[in-house]
């Protein structure tokens, strides 16, 4: 039965979001126009429809009735389009990253993009981060008691830990493992946890230690014999043997894998039937470490990916499990492709293999060890796909410890067939009818991926949703002499539809709500910023703290606070009489007058005029500019070195080739002398530094500014490289070697 | 079904789609057929042979897994027919899967109608006469005749598999091919048992025909015992065989062949298999502890271990008594024989006797840290006391020598276990003393 928590789901990436290009519905062959129109007008009403009416809706007069908006309709209001939350994401994105993404190199940004691609289209297809399951069952340790406890992520981005007490009908008592308190082992990619729970229900759990890793940990199991000892591996290929008491023992740390060369960084440790040795899988494989002796050794292989286990081609590990409550000696090993049953004893020939034939890898495992003389049950678990399998099989008896391994007592076998069990989304066609959307929704929910699953008596078993749904479903055994085959879908009992009817309802209620992630993002300072830097200097400065003076006297006066720095200047002098009205004014007058035509037979004259002047000037100019770059390449040879002395000279330590890009226009000594008009304050580099214009980008300023500033009869090109070209003549060396930066050349000896 | 790639490539999500699209059509179950037939005639048409051959034996595994007999029977009636029309060369592949579902459904829908299955098989011969099915179809219809009790079909099976010469000859299949044989041969031994018991009731008219199971099988089981693998089954009756025919030099020399050739798998049941025969021919207890010694070095926590403990305390050697307490340690560090009353009570004798505390000592040192919360743990201690209190005594003396007081708090509950402690107590005294006297120097 699936329980909500209160957080909201996040969506996981889709195959679409990295194969297509923006709009998933875009890529697909377009139907035609008018057809397209109204899908959008019936599917999108308020994105449609909805500006209008806003628009409009204080024009209307609806009669004297008190006007009503209901603020929670029916549809959700995320029913638009799917990409709209993203929009101002981008734009916050880009508002933060304008001032260095200029500065990255576009190869290396490409590089690093189209590696997280990969990244992202590898773990689509195949993520082994929830490798054995995320959902535990705590059977209760007390005689009495009849709530087990149920043990999983939570949260919006699973970053709580649940322990949720589960009632149940307890058939069998005791069981369980060693060791009055659970030892719960939590990891997340660079942190592990080891909480303690105690036997007894009503006691809160309390952590323990954690750990921090600098490289993601792949793999955190807890002993099954000794209490507060876990095996730990990390994607740098070291394992672990964490204990509580001593600490951490590194075992082996070895970034390549076992038997033969694989890419993947996945590590896995579990334990064997003695304490002290500690099994140790990547995908080519296990190994057995002894923690004993020295790292690396004493170890044997215990299963290698090849021949002797008749492995296919391309065929790998994906999770191996001790199956040490069933039999102390074995070990399944699951693979993309089969199951294998391995023992100690014997090791690198399987006991037992069979050919799962699951749509996707089993990610997680779960054994329940029958009773004496009793199969013992094995559930495997895919994440994608859902699939759950549950096989049973019997090897020797336990506790006879007879003869090792199989053939002289009873081979290990599967008993009777493996049964699929129904997936968390199968229920979908359980819940009552919905409104198309909601069951869209519905489907993705109940489709996500599964992120463990756990039997727990009698006959659950509980499966845990990446979108944090708990579902739990009853095992009914079947009987062997019932010859009535199932039906294909068997309709739930009124108690299971009941309870799914009640967890609609509370999806509902969530769904009502809008989407937590649609929101714009909010970007504190604080993270961008150290505390240190946002600190406020301790003691106010002079000024401000004559600012405040004054403030306070004006406020005592009643009076107005006026400006301190220069004079107080008179009142605003009246805008002068425009003698040139612009032409709008110029034209609404002629055609006031009637004289319209005439105005307009002036304008296309002048204009014609005005262009061909333009035109004229252009060309002079440019003639001009030839004349200086030739003279100012005859004078390059001795302007350099004064430019590089006054280079050395500035006290900024910037990169050399940097500055060549960027002369350090207000540094200048002429230029400092005379106080720079508006304009030229306004485009020197210090100017445009201090208000956080990348260096990439102060020449397009330049240049813009240039073009806009074109009408003003002073020297119109003064800024940018032009600028530097009339400065020439006057010795301004600093520009001009800053505007043939091509021409510096290194000197050696200086 | 096997043709998966790593990592999944992409056409897989594609083909889940449309499974689930289709299959929340058929709920009902009177339309159930009619429905089966439109999907199947929809998906033939439309979507690709190979596809749809695909997309049927994903229908076929989801039936046989949810125990849908009926169902599965009809879809691979179904792809047959598909099977029929596509007339591309590949037929190697689909004629092993259409033999595994089959027979798969056959058993269950059928509950092991034999005739049915015969005929079935029968078919599949006709249908497949390229190499696989020749030899493993032979083999695990043998197989499936011998689960149901009829052995002389199996046999007849088998011989005919033998002699049956079609299509090329490859390596995998002259393995296969001496598997058959030596699965006739256990046949053949099988029968040479029956005929043996009724020869040990002093019937000798079958002594003739028994010698002639006897040569075959010793034949056929000589052969695949040469190939490096691990053949316990057929090793065990190969010497059976010699040894009732009194061929011990024979029966010695092909146990040290499968226990010591490098080329077979290190397998424990090898070296176990040399010791029983030994014993059983009375021969040397150094040749019986050599034998030992190497399934110790392989299996510390095998059961002959406790057997090992027992000969090597008998022995008057210095080293060989070192030896013992080791085993015994060692069998204990294993979690299988945590609750075993007889190794505690070895152990427990061991540490008794007073002689080499020195020898403890050196065995205790490096399981100081984790065998007081392995074995003498408050839990433990409280469900043994439950569960077996020959087994608490034994491991509260156990733990009373070697934790001393520590020990204490661990048994403080139970009255009776202290009483008994405290009889034993000098020894933990003396223990104690020496490590201080070993500190001290």
């Amino acid at each position: 039965m699936p329980s909500l928590p209160a957080g909201s789901w996040v969506p996981s990436v889709t195959p679409q979001d990295i194969l297509y290009r923006g709009d998933s519905c875009t890529s697909q062959p377009l139907p035609v126009l008018p057809t397209q129109l109204s899908h959008f007008f019936v599917d999108h009403p308020e994105d449609a429809f909805g500006s209008l009416g806003k628009l409009l809706h204080q024009n209307f007069y609806l009669g004297d009735s008190k006007l009503r908006v209901s603020v929670h309709s029916g549809l959700p209001p995320c029913s638009g389009c799917p990409r709209k939350n993203l929009v101002p994401r981008l734009r916050w994105f880009s508002h933060l990253a304008r001032d260095w993404l200029f500065e990255v190199p576009l190869g290396l940004l490409a590089d690093c993009v189209h590696e997280d691609l990969l990244l992202q289209w590898a773990s689509l297809l195949f993520d082994d981060s929830p490798t054995g399951g995320a959902l535990a069952w705590l059977p209760p340790k007390d005689v009495g008691a009849r709530t087990g406890r149920l043990v999983y992520p939570g949260g919006q981005a699973m970053n709580h830990l649940c322990i949720l007490p589960h009632g149940v009908a307890l058939r069998r008592g005791g069981g369980g493992r060693e060791g009055v308190p659970y030892f719960v082992g939590v990891r997340s990619d660079y942190h592990c946890g080891v909480w303690r729970v105690p036997g007894r229900t009503g006691a809160a759990p309390t952590p323990l230690q954690v750990i921090r890793t600098s490289v993601p940990a792949s793999c955190l199991t807890v002993s099954p014999h000794l209490p507060g000892e876990l095996a730990v591996c990390t994607q740098s290929g070291a394992v672990y043997l964490w204990s509580v008491e001593t600490g951490l023992q590194r075992l082996r740390h070895d970034p390549q894998t076992m038997f033969f060369r694989d890419h993947s960084p996945w590590r896995w440790s579990d334990f064997t039937a003695h304490p002290r040795v500690l099994s140790c899988a990547d995908r080519t494989g296990l190994q057995c470490l002894d923690t004993r002796v020295s790292p690396g050794g004493c170890h044997f292989d215990l299963f290698k990916v090849g021949e002797e286990a008749g492995c296919q081609q391309g065929e790998r590990v994906v999770l191996p499990m001790y199956l040490g409550r069933a039999y102390p000696s074995q070990h399944l090993v699951t693979t993309q492709f089969s199951v294998y049953v391995l023992d100690e004893r014997l090791p690198l020939v399987p006991v037992l293999k069979w050919a799962h034939m699951m749509k996707a890898p089993p990610l997680f495992a779960h054994l329940t060890p029958g009773g004496p003389g009793r199969s013992h049950k094995v559930l495997l678990g895919a994440s994608r796909t859902q699939e759950l399998l549950l096989l049973q099989y019997r090897g020797e008896k336990r506790g006879a410890l007879g003869p090792p391994c199989w053939g002289s007592q009873s081979a290990c076998q599967l008993v009777g067939t493996p049964q699929k069990l129904h997936s968390v989304s199968s229920c979908l066609q359980h819940l009552p009818a919905q409104l198309p959307h909601r069951h869209r929704l519905l489907q993705q929910r109940l489709s996500a991926p599964a992120a463990g699953g756990c039997p727990a008596p009698p006959g659950g078993l509980g499966v845990l949703g990446r979108g944090q749904d708990v579902s739990w479903k009853v095992l009914v055994p079947e009987e062997a002499e019932c010859p009535q085959e199932p039906s294909a879908n068997p309709q739930p009992s009124p108690a299971a539809a009941l309870r799914y009817r009640r967890w609609l309802k509370a999806f509902s209620k969530v769904c009502g709500q809008p989407p937590r992630h649609t929101r714009p993002p909010t970007f504190g300072q604080k993270r961008l910023f150290t505390r240190k830097e946002l600190e406020e200097p301790s003691a106010p400065s002079a000024l401000q703290g004559q600012a405040r003076r004054w403030l306070r006297q004006a406020m005592r006066d009643g009076g107005c606070l006026q400006r301190w720095d220069p004079p107080p200047s008179a009142l605003p002098e009246p805008p002068e009489p425009a003698e040139d009205p612009d032409p709008l004014s110029a034209r609404l007058t002629a055609s006031w007058c009637g004289d319209w035509d005439g105005w307009w037979e002036g304008r296309m004259s002048s204009s014609l005029a005005q262009r061909q002047r333009a035109l004229r000037e252009r060309r002079r100019r440019q003639k001009r500019a030839r004349g200086r770059r030739s003279l100012s390449a005859s004078f390059t040879s001795s302007l350099t070195y004064q430019s590089e002395l006054s280079e050395l000279s500035d006290p900024d330590t910037a990169p050399p080739p940097r500055r060549e890009a960027s002369p350090p226009l207000g540094t200048s000594p002429p230029a400092a002398a005379t106080p720079p008009s508006p304009e030229e304050a306004l485009l020197s580099s210090q100017s445009l530094r201090s208000r956080g214009i990348p260096k990439e980008r102060r020449k397009t300023l330049r240049d813009y500014l240039a073009v806009w500033a074109d009408g003003p009869p002073e020297p119109p090109e003064l800024p940018g490289s032009q600028a530097s070209q009339l400065c020439i003549p006057s010795s301004q060396s600093q520009l001009s070697s800053a505007s043939q930066p091509r021409r510096k050349r290194p000197r050696m000896g200086f | 079904c096997k043709k998966g790639k790593w990592p999944l490539s992409s056409p897989v999500l594609r083909r889940e789609k449309f499974f689930i699209f289709v299959f929340s059509g058929s709920c009902l179950a009177f339309v159930y057929g009619m429905v089966c037939l439109y999907v199947c005639m929809q998906i033939f048409s439309t979507v690709g042979s190979q596809k749809s051959k695909e997309v049927c034996l994903s229908y076929i595994q989801d039936a046989m897994l949810r125990k849908q007999w009926k169902r599965a029977a009809e879809f691979l009636t179904f792809y047959i027919e598909s099977l029929e029309k596509d007339f591309s060369t590949e037929y190697m592949g689909p004629s092993e899967v259409i033999w595994r579902i089959g027979a798969e459904i056959l058993c269950h829908r059928f509950h092991n109608n034999m005739k049915e299955f015969s005929s079935f098989i029968e078919q599949m011969k006709t249908l497949g006469v390229k190499r696989y099915l020749k030899v493993s179809v032979c083999l695990e219809h043998a197989f499936h005749l011998l689960c149901n009790g009829q052995i002389d079909e199996a046999y007849q099976n088998l011989s005919l598999a033998e002699s049956w010469r079609f299509g090329e000859q490859t390596a995998i299949q002259d393995k296969e091919m001496k598997l058959i044989q030596a699965y006739r041969g256990l046949l053949d031994y099988y029968s040479w048992s029956k005929q043996k018991n009724i020869l040990l009731e002093h019937d000798l008219s079958v002594e003739q025909e028994m010698h002639g199971c006897f040569r075959k099988a010793a034949m056929n089981l000589k052969e695949i015992i040469k190939i490096p693998g691990v053949w316990d089954l057929f090793v065990k009756c190969y010497v059976d065989l010699l040894e009732f025919y009194g061929d011990y030099s024979e029966a010695r020399e092909v146990l040290n062949e499968y226990a010591y050739n490098s080329k077979f798998p290190a397998n424990p049941n090898a070296h176990v298999y040399l010791y029983q025969f030994l014993k059983r021919h009375g021969e040397s207890k150094k040749s019986l502890l050599s034998a030992l010694k190497i399934l110790h070095d392989i299996v510390p926590s095998h059961e002959l271990m406790i057997d090992f403990h027992i000969m090597l305390q008998k022995s008057k050697k210095r080293k060989k008594r070192r030896l013992g307490l080791e085993v015994i340690f060692a069998v204990l560090d294993y979690a299988g024989w945590k609750e075993n009353v007889k190794a505690w009570s070895c152990l427990a004798r061991q540490v008794k006797q007073i002689k080499h505390l020195d020898w403890i000592k050196q065995e205790w040192d490096p399981r100081r840290d984790w065998w007081p919360a392995f074995h003498f743990s408050r839990y433990s201690a409280k469900r043994n006391w439950q569960e077996n209190e020959s087994l608490s005594y034994e491991k509260a003396l156990v733990a009373g020598i070697l934790l001393g007081k520590g020990c204490k708090a661990q048994v403080k509950r139970f009255r009776i276990l202290k009483k008994f402690l405290n009889k034993h107590n000098p020894v933990y005294l003396r223990l104690s003393g020496l490590s201080d006297s070993s500190v001290q120097p």
